[in-house]
């Protein structure tokens, strides 16, 4: 605690170092006293049919899957918009340039578009596309899969069983703590993820966000053993 | 009362910009444009001039809408050449019932000049543009030799974007990763009816992930009837035809282009069959007597019963779209063409008119929709069974079907029962299909490429220069035959998604919905040199690729603001020119990168070694005289299949008389050509007995006959040698 006179008050100290936990590292031997909270021994057992969890343990995210869209509509998606451009129904939308963006927001702001109509056609280059997080297509069908670290970091599978709307390719970070609670059901290794057991806290890591999102398009094709370069 | 056909001027360079290698054609973004009449319409022109040197009023009353307001102005100019004090005015209407046109010669207005500028504006840009990039790429590609030295490869703002339309999906077909999924699939036998249950997570694509929620359902044992709803439902009747929505029909299920849907429908407008083909409203005027139209229609063998129970008090006022251009009504018959007064072509498109009207004011298809959800474990599961009670507009309707599935047995919310199966089921992503005319209509639709007037003749354009090729559509019965929705989001084509009761009809402009099975069908697929063109611009002009739709979608804005008074003529003009000026600057400096693409459509020395090797797999089938040595072009060929590792592969055994049909039909002779060689077929052995003969088949073969007579009479195998 900093020698400072008057302290600060307490409310936000304690939103500070709330906000520093959920952005660390779970696993930084620091954090926790010992013994920590950890997945159960044997956890990822696949020969073990159910076992329920008999108390709270705080994980971190390290990988979210869509299992629901198949891998090449994703890599297909994250192209088009690495082109600048994203499709709506049949219609080819050419996506926003950096801070023009509010032009574009609505279809038919012909007024604008023909006031600036050269600038905005890109002649002077554009800006890098967008991230590719922004794209989301989770719907209330979705399920994702996550790979979960507890704070020995040990990882396991954590299923969605049924739907959690935070649960989402840009909507969920990479580094976002989670408590999952007693009575979580560990099943054959995987965990099976309830909005009742499946506490979302929130935070990221950012360094790994960043490097999720920058690896993504490049883990898919690989995934589907697709060529690493762009063939189109 | 005199007529005009269509434009009467055309803008055109002066005599000195004629020549194609002087001056450079960028010359062309600023050099002077004249207006002056079209060679073949002199005598019209004269004949107004003429005409007005004797009246002192002139009534335009052309098509109301941008083009007809042009034209209108066109008039007007011819007629003052004659008479200059003459007083001009113009009649609104949009349709040709009596009362409206009377109304309309009551109500006279003036020509809108903002109109006839966005046209003008228009016209001199399509002029410019188209131009100057022709120019430039025929010039600068005849210097790679080989076909290039012959060839006009044309450029026009809407030819580009369509064929990358085509590029796009062809590279997303042949790219395409198929991958595998899973599933759970709930049965239960009641009342001597299997009732089929499916998973509401549809399905994963993770094995491991399906196999543990499985497990949990056979753990659970019961299943519980959660939700039971029994709803009446309805498959929507379509909307009022337009002109695209009559070419994507067309093209579907009768049989012919777009192209020659638009002139048929023409010739009928001609006779007076039916309405002015070319309209984009979709929503009949209230005031018009649609009754008296049925009527008319009573006396057909084929559907006059049908009209007559609408006569009888079946009549309901057809749907209303949301689009009116206020120019004409939705095609619809005007009066009954007795069937030996029409030629084939006519006779289909009249009977589509004709049934498309009489459904529009029929009656919705109606039936019964059973839902029953079931919660077994922790999964939940939907049954749906539809029963077809009223057909209604679709026993007119022949071109859409709604069948009903069994109807579901009785079950009740909160009972448990032990499902008769539940089976895991696996399957994989199938590629989308290549773009049908319908999808490509739909796609420049969407995106405001070409009007609905102009779309076929763009399509047509593209097949001419032989940028692309349409081939019969196969079905790939190999792949995907589980699976029903491969990942393609902006398909329309192939059905397959489970229809639901009352989506079947909504959506006028949605696609063709059940374009399935139809046999015909034709795909586009784009040649090595559409290929070409359309990566070598990708290429070198990242930002405003001419192979996307943007720059003609700006463009069709920006007449559109003139026409609302936002901007000016002369605003848009200057900016576009500039826009594509740039563009074409950009080009120029990055021209290597386009013949690099083309010579590599053309396979000769000029490719560049050190780019894409693996490009080669992934080329079009063809090319226009692909010629290096050894390396069978055809080898993943989607029209013969993707045999891919096979060393080779039989894809036909015809007779003669069939032959040629086939490879016609395929459009591959030519590439067959250099990468087939032909075997005869041994009746004896059943066996193809290898038949080195590479000549058979010349390089420059006509498609179809030299085929037919190479062959002799005889049955002939084809077989593909892969060098590889």
């Amino acid at each position: 605690m900093p020698n400072r006179n008057p302290l600060p008050p307490l409310p936000a100290l304690v939103a500070t170092v709330k906000t520093r936990f959920l952005a660390a590292d779970l696993t930084h031997p620091a954090l926790f006293d010992s013994p920590a909270p950890a997945f159960p021994p044997n956890a990822s057992n696949p020969e073990v049919k159910e076992v329920k969890l008999t108390w709270d343990i705080p994980v971190q995210v390290l990988d979210i899957e869509n299992l629901s869209r198949s891998k090449w509509e994703q890599v297909e998606e994250l192209e088009a918009v690495a082109r600048g451009e994203q499709t709506k129904g049949r219609k080819v939308i050419r996506l926003p340039i950096g801070e023009e963006e509010d032009e574009f927001a609505v279809d038919g702001q012909t007024a604008q578009q023909t006031a600036n109509g050269t600038d905005r056609s890109g002649l002077q280059g554009r800006g890098p596309a967008p991230l590719a997080t922004t794209v989301n297509t989770a719907s209330k069908t979705s399920t994702h899969r996550l790979v979960l670290q507890d704070c020995k970091g040990q990882k396991l599978y954590g299923l969605e069983l049924k739907r959690i709307d935070k649960i989402g390719i840009g909507t969920l970070n990479i580094g976002e703590k989670i408590i999952l609670k007693r009575g979580a059901i560990l099943a054959r290794g995987t965990l099976l993820l309830d909005p009742a057991t499946c506490i979302i806290l929130g935070g990221k890591v950012e360094a790994w966000q960043k490097e999720w999102v920058e690896g993504r398009l490049a883990r898919l094709r690989e995934a589907v053993g697709a060529d690493n370069r762009n063939t189109r | 009362m005199t007529s005009v056909l269509g434009h009467i001027t055309t803008a055109e360079f002066p005599p000195e910009y004629k020549k194609w290698d002087y001056p450079p054609p960028d010359r062309l973004f600023d050099a002077p444009v004249n207006v002056v009449v079209a060679a073949d319409k002199k005598k019209v022109a004269e004949n107004i001039e003429k005409q007005a040197r004797y009246v002192n009023a002139l009534c335009i009353w052309t098509d109301c809408d941008r083009e007809g307001e042009h034209i209108g102005y066109e008039i007007c100019e011819a007629a003052r050449k004659g008479n200059q004090t003459l007083d001009i005015k113009r009649a609104k209407f949009s349709n040709i019932e009596r009362a409206h046109i009377i109304n309309a010669s009551k109500n006279l207005i003036n020509l809108d000049h903002k109109q006839v500028n966005a046209v003008a504006s228009r016209i001199e840009l399509d002029l410019r543009i188209g131009y100057a990039f022709t120019r430039f790429l025929t010039t600068s590609l005849r210097t790679l030799g080989g076909p290039f030295q012959s060839l006009l490869l044309s450029y026009g703002s809407c030819q580009f974007p369509t064929l990358g339309f085509v590029v796009d999906r062809y590279f997303r077909v042949r790219n395409f990763k198929p991958e595998p999924f899973w599933g759970i699939n709930v049965s239960h036998k009641r009342e001597g009816i299997d009732v089929n249950f499916n998973w509401a997570r549809h399905r994963l694509f993770d094995r491991a992930s399906v196999i543990i929620l499985y497990e949990r359902c056979l753990l659970a044992k019961k299943a519980k009837v959660t939700k039971v709803q029994e709803k009446p439902t309805k498959k929507w009747k379509p909307l009022p035809l337009t002109t695209v929505e009559l070419q994507k029909m067309a093209t579907s299920f009768l049989r012919m282009t777009g192209q020659q849907a638009m002139e048929t429908a023409e010739g009928l407008y001609n006779k007076g069959f039916i309405s002015y083909p070319r309209t984009e409203t979709d929503r009949f005027d209230p005031g018009m007597n649609l009754r008296a139209l049925v009527q008319k229609q009573t006396q057909s063998q084929a559907w006059g019963d049908f009209a007559q129970n609408l006569v009888d008090g079946g009549f309901q006022q057809p749907r209303q779209g949301r689009n009116d251009d206020k120019a004409h009504p939705p095609i619809h018959p005007i009066t009954f063409a007795t069937p030996s007064a029409l030629n084939d072509q006519e006779k289909k498109i009249y009977e589509f008119v004709t049934r498309r009207f009489l459904a529009c004011c029929s009656e919705d298809a109606k039936g019964v929709a059973t839902d029953v959800d079931i919660l077994y474990g922790e999964e939940s599961f939907h049954a749906h069974g539809v029963v077809v009670l009223e057909q209604n507009y679709l026993e007119v309707y022949v071109y859409e079907k709604w069948t009903g599935s069994v109807q579901l047995p009785k079950f009740t919310v909160g009972e448990v029962f032990e499902p008769t199966e539940a089976l895991m089921t696996e399957g994989k992503t199938a590629p989308p299909n290549y773009l049908t005319e319908a999808d490509l209509i739909a796609l420049m639709d969407a995106n405001g490429i070409g009007t609905d007037a102009t779309m076929a003749e763009h399509i047509q354009k593209i097949q001419e220069r032989d940028y692309v090729r349409t081939v019969p559509r196969t079905n790939r019965a190999s792949e995907g035959a589980n699976d029903s929705e491969g990942g393609q989001p902006a398909r329309g084509g192939r059905g397959g998604r489970p229809t639901r009761g009352g989506r079947g009809g909504r959506g006028g402009r949605g696609g063709g919905t059940t374009a399935n099975g139809r046999g015909g069908l034709m795909e586009f697929i784009p040649t090595q040199l559409g290929v070409a063109l359309i990566e070598g611009f990708d290429r070198m002009n990242f930002e405003t690729s001419l192979s996307k739709p943007y720059l003609r979608k700006e463009m069709e804005l920006k007449m559109k603001a003139i026409c609302e008074g936002r901007t000016t003529k002369e605003v848009v003009l200057d900016e576009s020119i500039q826009q594509y000026r740039h563009v074409f600057m950009q080009s120029q400096q990055k021209l290597s990168v386009l013949k690099t693409h083309a010579s590599r459509a053309i396979g000769n020395q000029h490719s560049n070694p050190t780019d894409h090797p693996q490009r080669r797999a992934t080329n079009p089938p063809y090319s226009e005289c692909a010629q290096e040595e050894g390396t069978p072009i055809i080898e993943e060929s989607g029209l013969v299949g993707n045999t891919g590792k096979e060393k080779e592969e039989t894809i036909g055994l015809f007779r003669k008389e069939s032959m040629p049909v086939a490879f016609v039909l395929a459009n591959i002779p030519i590439h067959v050509s250099l990468t087939l060689s032909a075997s005869t077929y041994d009746s004896s052995s059943h066996a193809p007995r290898p038949h080195r003969a590479p000549n058979v088949l010349s390089e420059n073969a006509p498609y179809s006959t030299t085929w037919g007579n190479s062959y002799g009479s005889w049955g002939a195998v084809v077989m593909l040698y892969h060098s590889g």
